[in-house]
């Protein structure tokens, strides 16, 4: 064994030598490829077409409009808001942390939201981050994918957008640990709902937009990228 | 025995080969240092006051384009596709690709005007290059990864992965669906038409 050793390492370093191994034509293995999401099914394709259309139209027609004019808040403020309603998410972030067994990451989100329920002003600020302690973003839908559960198939939701079988699922099951459903009525949890999304939309630099206006296929572009992005946040 | 005495020999070639290649790369600046170079020269365009738009555009076209790599860009986004096709389709697709995502991303980039871009790691594996850096804005920390290869003493980006979503698995599932159905030929003219109306500043998809 100790003999081919070198005899090992010499063709290995012989073959990757670009060009000496390959054919006419094959991909050069990358080392750093992301890890391929597979394609989702999509069997509801024409329906979650039309609701795609829906949403597109709901967005520019009515949720940016209103974004833009949330714009002439400075943006200092609105990202407040933002870190209010993040530091409320921590009942579902920690939980779910927890079911994944991420024990370091579960005390984590109690210190954060310790911390900036305090310090950070009943959230508005993040002081925790600053001092090291970053969000750990976890729901249900990735407690699903952590233990093998697949996404199942694409679903456009109305208003809400992009998800998936499990994800969706995973929404309902987070939503038991919403601590605003139990305090508020049903007209003033929609209303913060909406504030929480217009806020969010005015912060964000326009990126569907830039979907929208460029790419040959939107609905396919997004399909992807959503399924992309959430196999990545299952690997984290 | 003859095979035995050869081993030596043929390590020690492969060994000088090896030195001579890390020397070559002790050189010259590293991926990072390159992708680094690139992101502080558009940083500064974006700064530079009283410049005209089409002026501006034209410098960051110049600065981004010499650091991108089309080319590999597009045969990782088409794979076999791209195997089947002749290379004039090839040619094709990489002229109007790179047009594509001029119009697209320069004029995206020009809202990134204050944010912070911290460089964090880089991994390299032979003539491969990962360089992990974050977007620090107001509101969130984005995290960015380029993916480089080597080219003489340039490393090259051809593939831009946001937040686990690779720019070029993006292209591929989503142009792949397009070529399934409607051919190479069909995808170019698509894209061909997509160009056209854009360069016209007309938007059609504008409500």
């Amino acid at each position: 064994m100790t003999r081919i050793a070198p005899l090992l390492l010499f063709l290995l370093l012989f073959f990757s030598v670009p060009g000496w191994a390959e054919e006419d034509f094959s991909l050069e293995e990358d080392p750093f490829a992301e890890p391929e999401a597979k394609e989702i099914a999509d069997p509801l394709e024409p329906l979650n077409r039309g609701m795609f259309w829906v949403n597109d139209k709901l967005y520019v027609y009515l949720l940016k409009p209103v974004a833009k004019g949330l714009r002439v808040i400075p943006e200092p403020a609105r990202v407040s808001v933002s870190n209010f309603f993040s530091n409320l998410g921590t009942p579902a972030r920690a939980a779910n942390n927890l079911l994944q067994l991420k024990f370091t990451n579960t005390a984590s989100e109690l210190a954060r939201f310790l911390t900036n329920s305090t310090f950070g002003l009943a959230g508005l600020f993040d002081p925790a981050a600053k001092w090291g302690l970053e969000k750990k973003d976890e729901d249900l839908g990735q407690t699903f994918g952590h233990y093998g559960i697949g996404q199942g198939f694409y679903l456009v939701l109305p208003v809400l957008g992009p998800t998936s079988l499990r994800d969706g699922l995973g929404r309902i099951g987070d939503h038991f640990v919403d601590p605003l459903p139990p305090a508020l009525k049903t007209e003033e949890l929609a209303a913060l709902r909406a504030l929480d999304a217009e806020n969010e939309i005015s912060l964000d630099k326009d990126t569907y937009e830039g979907i929208r206006e460029n790419e040959l296929d939107p609905y396919l572009f997004v399909r992807d990228a959503y399924t992309q992005m959430r196999a990545g946040k299952v690997r984290k | 025995m003859y095979f035995k005495r050869l081993i030596p020999y043929r390590l020690l070639l492969a060994l000088g080969v090896f030195l001579l290649a890390a020397s070559v790369a002790a050189a010259t600046p590293g991926p990072m240092e390159q992708a680094r170079t690139t992101v502080d020269a558009v940083m500064a365009i974006l700064r530079e006051a009283n410049l005209e738009k089409e002026a501006r555009r034209e410098k960051l076209s110049t600065t981004i384009r010499a650091r991108f790599d089309f080319n590999e860009m597009s045969q990782r986004i088409l794979a076999t596709n791209w195997k089947n096709a002749s290379a004039e389709q090839r040619s094709r697709f990489v002229n109007i690709f790179s047009d594509l995502l001029e119009r697209n991303y320069i004029g995206r980039i020009e809202s990134y005007t204050d944010e912070k871009i911290d460089f964090l790691k880089e991994r390299v594996q032979g003539n491969r290059a990962a360089v992990d850096t974050v977007i620090v804005t107001k509101s969130a920390e984005i995290p960015i990864s380029y993916r480089m290869v080597q080219q003489g003493s340039e490393w090259m980006v051809y593939d831009v992965v946001i937040e686990s979503v690779s720019f070029v698995n993006n292209y591929r599932n989503s142009y792949g669906e397009i070529l399934k159905k409607e051919g190479f030929d069909g995808l170019l003219t698509r894209m061909k038409e997509k160009l056209a109306q854009l360069e016209q500043g007309g938007d059609s998809s504008q409500p």
